[in-house]
Formats: C-alpha cells, structure tokens, sequence
C-alpha cells in the first residue's frame, strides 16, 4: 500500500481523535474570533426590541435533550432580551423532554431579573400531538391547557386572564430541533396570522429560508452560530461566543478532512 | 436514616450528578473505539429512562387533565351529588376517554380491528387539517414569494437573483417530475434542478456539520469545565 | 363493518377539518376545538399503546433469554424505576424524577447525539469526494457554508457575503421546488385518505 492508499484509509479512530483535539484545545485557550450578526437574526432581534413592555411571547419548547448545546444558549439570549423589556413569558413544550427543559430555563432566566411566576411568565407545560395544539391555542389556550405545569387554573393566573388565544400574543418563538416550526407555520402562522421565529438546530436551517423569503416567518436563529449571533447583538458573553472559536477551528479541521480525503484519492487514482 | 435524608444528603448533591454525567458520558463514547458491554449497557438505560419519562409526561399532562379529570368531576356531579341532567355532559366528556381506551384493544385478540376507529379518527382530522395548511403555506406563499420580487424589481441584482429563484424553482420541479422522461429539454431542465438540489444538500451538509461539532462542543464543554474544572 | 366503518369515520372527520377552514363561526371553532381535544388524547393513548408494546417486546425477550436479553431487562427496569419515581414523587424541579432527568437521561442522550460529530468527520474524509460536476458543487456549497458562516470566514466579507447568498437564493429555490412537491402531494395523499381511497393505516384484514 502506498502513502496515499494508506492515507485515504486512515484509522477512523485517527479521525475521532484529531476531533476532540480540533474542539478541545479552542474550549481550553480561548481565540476570541469576531462574530459577524447574519440579517436573518438582526430581524428577530429588531422585531422583539420594537415590543413595548408588557407584550407577549409565547415561546414553545419543541425539542430532546439531545440537542442541548444549541438549544439552551438560544433560549437564554432570547428570554434574557425579552425578559430586559419587561415583556411577558408564555411557555409551553410540544415534546415531553422539552416541557422538563423548558420550565427549568424560563425559571432561571427570569430568578436573575426577579420575575415572577404567574405574574410576568407563565408555564403551561406539555401537549403532545403538533397539529391539535397549534390548532388548539388558536380557538383557546385555556381549553388545550386547562391548568399550568404546577397544575394551578390558569384563569386565576393573572398573566393568562389576558391571553386568550393568538390574537393576545405578539410573537411566537419555536425552540425545536425538527421541522416542528413548519407546523407552527403552517397552522398558526397560515390560519391564525401568528408572527412566527424559528429558533432551530444548524441541521434545520436550510428548511426554513423559504418561509423567510416569503415572510412566513420574522426571521430565524439557527445553531449555536445563531446563538452567539444572539448574544452580541444583547450585549453579553454567553456560552455560544465561547463556543463558536471552537466551532470555527473545528470547521477548519473538517475542511482540512475534506482536502486531504481528495487529494489521497485523486493522487492515489492517479497511480 | 429515611429515604428523604438519603436523597437531601446524596442524591441531591450536584457534585454526585456531575459524576454520574459524566461516567455515562464516557460509556457512551467508548463506542467510538468499539461497541462494548458498557456502551449497550449505557443505550439500554437511556431507552428505559426517556420512555419512562415520556410515559409519567405523557399521563399527567394529557390523559390526566384532558380525559380522567373531567370524567370524574361530571361522573361526581350525576352520581353522587344527584345532578342527572348533568348526564348529557357526562357522556359527552367519556367519548374522548372511550376512544383512547378504544387504542388498547389491540392488544385483545380478535378484537384489534376495534382500534381502527380511534386510528381513523385521528387520520381524517389531520388529513383534513393538512388539506388547507398545506395549500396555503407550502403552494401559494411560496408561489407568491418567488413571483413578487418580479413587481417590486429596483436594482439589477435583485433581478438576477429573482430570475435565479424563479430558474431554481421550476428546474428542482421539473427534476421531481418522473412521469416523462428526462431527455431532450425537459432532461436539460430538469438536470440543472440537479445543480441547484446539489447546492442546496451541500448547504444542508455544511449546516449538519455545525450542528453536530455544537452538540460535541457542549459534551466537552461539560466534561472540562463542570467535570474537571479545566476550563471556567 | 372492520374496515368500512373506520372508513367512515375518517370521511366524517376529514370533511369536517376541511369545511371548518372555511367556515368562520364560534360553532366551527368550537367544532374544531372538540375535535382537536380528541385528536390529542387519541394521540396519548397511542403513545401509552407503543410504550406496553415496547414493555411487552423487552419481556418477551428476557422471557426466551434471547441473545442480549441482559440488556432488556435493563431497559425494563429503567423504565419501571423512572416511571414510580415521577408518579410517586412528582415530575417537578428538584424532585428525584428530575434529577434522573437532568443528571443521566439528558447527557447520555446529548452523549449519544455528539458522536455523529466524530461520525460526520469521518464521512466528510472517507467519501466525500470531487467524481462529477454535481459532487463538485456538492463539496463547494459545503465548505462555503462551513467556512463563511461559522468559522473565520464569517468575518472575512467576500466568504460571508456569498455563503449567505447560497443559501438565500440557488439553495433556497430548490427547497421551495422540494416544498412544493411535498405539498402537492401530501393534498393528493390526503384526499385519497379522506376518501377511502388509500387504506394502507388499516392494516391488514
């Protein structure tokens, strides 16, 4: 076998390693690269600063646990951002994994700002099946969520006694990692004209570029590039800033994959 | 010693938790060298925990509230409390219970068939659901996003870039259509929607990249900083 | 009577869906919202069925002692343990229920997810390579978007500047062409549904 068969059937577990070495050693020296805000993410960020305080955001947590890293950073950008205008917090989940996430998120972020529950954000918990609950909340909230995720009624909440259904709510953001946002679209954005954001994994972005060009949604924050985007524009040093030096060098090892995985395999053509 | 006690005083401890994360998070990973007793022990125990806590979630949050609560409450107001013109309510409340428990009977032999109409059921209503949504968010906005940029036209790129979607739009079609063959002009045209699909799989590809280093990034980032304390 | 009155039942309840879009009153909302709560405890008892189905299929396995029925037994026990745990002492923060959650379920699933990053690598070196003109553009659409969006090139102009374009407009528009197939043809599957013409979720006779 020549250096470029030998080359082109490297060890997988060389690969694994040059891996952890590409994202590990960035976490551990901090580079501090620029972030360059994309327009997709200005629009989300120029649409909840336009709220006055006291407007709504119903913010649904459509995502597992699997997706975390890019999940949690989002949802803290966004929240802390809403939570600075003084603008009130619906949350809810559409995956079971998510209603667990999502209650404990919204309860961190809104401890540092001292905002209360039932007063300035609410958790209405877990509905399962997209298509009825979307479709639900557009008649009434209270019908498909008769009490909270502490099991209180939600008409004795004071935050719910003024949301009855879409028409109460400014904005609708879908934290998920599928296409769980296409459904938000597709029943509450084409039936109820709710204003809709996708806040998606990196794997779900090129789905939603349609509905951006056709205004379908505001605008989207995808990945944790999406995230750190987020973070920049409010002002702070998140988690998903720190991670994006490690996200770029590791890009450039899987470029630099790429380069050599066809330079073995033209060179070794060739012989 | 109480249960209470061994939970405030261990289990509580974050520190333990840490641990624990962390040990499973290696087993997981020590697929990467081969698959091991360790590893499947590790997958096994995941799968039993998320459909243990999809079912608790699940109960609660829907079957409980949606289904067994209004039964009991009317069932309290008919035959307990005397209310029986309450009984129409009744009823009318243990439908969706009916048709839930109606799921199960395909586990009775002989009786499956049974489930089929809850099944149908929940089939017409998203059938006919999807039926408009669908007209509206994926055929007539897209249509009128790719035809409006042509009336609102100011600059020379967002014409190009207008005449590029439109040129992108009816090629992918025209490859995703199989009933005629792909030759002569339809074949051109639907081989630059080829063209364009490759972008667009090599855009999601480069996405999927991001997104996959993200979910490493954050597993490392647990492991140095909560675990270890390499990192702040 | 087994197959023709769910078929029935379908018509009924499609045909509803489809007339209350078009038909706005309190009655057809407050149609469509009974149907919707039924459609969601359906859904729920669907998702308990699956879960004694899985039960039933792990016991069926440790019953035979079949190849690996250690591994059955675990997931089995797991799924009982976290199931008395969330029913006897609540699901909500602090609870024994979520520390299960937060300590083991989430990183072993976050675990699980992270390896296709390693797998992902790997797939790019062993079989990601320029063969045609439709690879090329393939590889070349991938490492702009990698390098102009989130790595350094997303600070170098000309890089950021064309990957956002890519995805605004060539991959943009074959999206919209997939998202317009897909819509053509989930209205087509759905009026054979409604119909009766496509019976496929019926099963077998």
């Amino acid at each position: 076998m020549d250096f470029w068969d030998k080359i082109r059937h490297l060890d997988r577990r060389v690969i694994f390693i040059l891996m952890v070495l590409g994202v590990g050693i960035p976490l551990v020296t901090r580079i501090g690269l620029p972030i360059r805000i994309t327009p997709d993410v200005r629009r989300v960020y120029d649409f909840i600063e336009g709220l006055n305080p006291g407007e709504i955001i119903l913010v649904s947590y459509d995502h597992d646990t699997g997706t975390l890293p890019e999940m949690i950073p989002m949802s803290d950008a966004i929240l802390r951002h809403a939570f600075s205008k003084d603008l009130k917090i619906v949350g809810m989940a559409l995956r079971a994994e998510g209603s667990g996430i999502g209650r404990q998120n919204i309860r961190r972020i809104a401890g540092e700002f001292g905002k209360e529950e039932g007063i300035d954000f609410v958790f209405l918990g877990y509905r399962p099946e997209l298509t009825a609950t979307i479709l639900g909340l557009g008649s009434s909230i209270g019908r498909v969520f008769p009490k909270d995720d502490r099991g209180f009624l939600i008409e004795k909440l004071p935050l719910m006694q003024k949301v009855l259904n879409y028409g109460d709510i400014d904005l609708v953001i879908s934290i998920s990692d599928d296409d769980t946002p296409v459904y938000w679209i597709n029943y509450a954005n084409a039936r109820f004209q709710a204003k809709i954001v996708p806040a998606v994994t990196a794997v779900m972005a090129t789905t939603f570029f349609p509905f951006l060009n056709s205004h379908q949604a505001i605008g989207m924050v995808a990945g944790l590039k999406g995230a750190a985007e987020y973070e920049k524009l409010i002002g702070i040093s998140g988690s998903a800033g720190r991670g994006m030096d490690a996200q770029s060098i590791a890009h450039l090892v899987v470029i630099g994959f790429i380069a050599v995985g066809n330079l073995a395999y033209f060179l070794g053509r060739k012989k | 010693m109480d249960i209470g006690f061994i939970y405030n005083y261990l289990i509580a401890s974050e520190r333990l938790g840490i641990w624990i994360a962390a040990v499973l998070t290696l087993a997981i990973y020590s697929f990467l060298y081969k698959d091991n007793p360790i590893y499947r022990f590790a997958e096994s125990l995941l799968v039993g925990l998320s459909v243990g806590f999809l079912l608790v979630v699940t109960f609660e949050t829907t079957i409980l509230p949606k289904a067994l609560e209004p039964v009991a409450a009317d069932f309290g107001r008919v035959f307990v409390k005397g209310q029986f013109g309450m009984i129409g309510s009744f009823i009318w409340v243990l439908v969706p219970l009916v048709l839930g428990l109606l799921m199960f009977a395909r586990f009775l032999p002989g009786a499956g068939w049974i489930s089929r109409i809850s099944l149908a059921l929940y089939i017409g209503f998203g059938a006919g659901a999807s039926i408009p949504a669908n007209m509206q968010s994926y055929i007539l906005s897209q249509i009128d996003g790719t035809v409006r940029p042509f009336l609102t036209i100011n600059n020379l790129l967002a014409t190009v870039n207008a005449i590029i979607i439109l040129a992108g739009l009816i090629s992918t079609l025209f490859y995703f259509y199989f009933s005629k063959a792909h030759t002569g002009a339809f074949g051109m045209a639907a081989r630059l929607g080829t063209f364009y699909l490759m972008i667009f799989f090599g855009a999601t590809f480069g996405y999927t990249v991001m997104a996959r280093i993200s979910l490493l990034i954050g597993r490392l980032t647990f492991l140095l900083r909560d675990w270890l304390g390499v990192i702040s | 009577m087994r197959r023709s009155f769910p078929i029935i039942v379908c018509f009924a309840f499609g045909i509803v869906m489809l007339a209350q879009f078009f038909i706005p009153s309190g009655f057809s909302s407050n149609v469509r919202s009974e149907i919707t709560d039924w459609a969601q405890i359906i859904y729920a008892s669907a998702l308990i069925v699956g879960i004694v189905g899985l039960m039933k299929y792990h016991a069926i396995r440790i019953s035979r002692r079949s190849d690996g029925w250690f591994y059955n037994l675990i997931t089995i026990l797991s799924l009982v343990f976290m199931a008395f745990i969330g029913f006897a002492f609540g699901r909500m923060d602090g609870s024994p229920f979520m520390w299960l959650f937060n300590y083991m379920m989430a990183p072993m699933q976050a675990s699980v997810f992270s390896l296709l990053a390693f797998f992902v690598a790997s797939a790019a070196y062993r079989g990601f390579q320029a063969r045609n003109a439709e690879a090329v553009l393939l590889l070349a659409s991938t490492v702009f978007i990698m390098f102009g969006i989130a790595s350094v090139g997303n600070s170098i102009r000309p890089f950021s500047d064309i990957a956002v374009w890519i995805l605004n407009n060539p991959s943009m528009a074959a999206r919209r062409g997939i998202f317009i197939g897909v819509g053509l043809g989930t209205i087509a599957v759905s009026l054979r549904v409604i119909l009766g013409v496509e019976r496929t979720y019926l099963g077998k006779e």
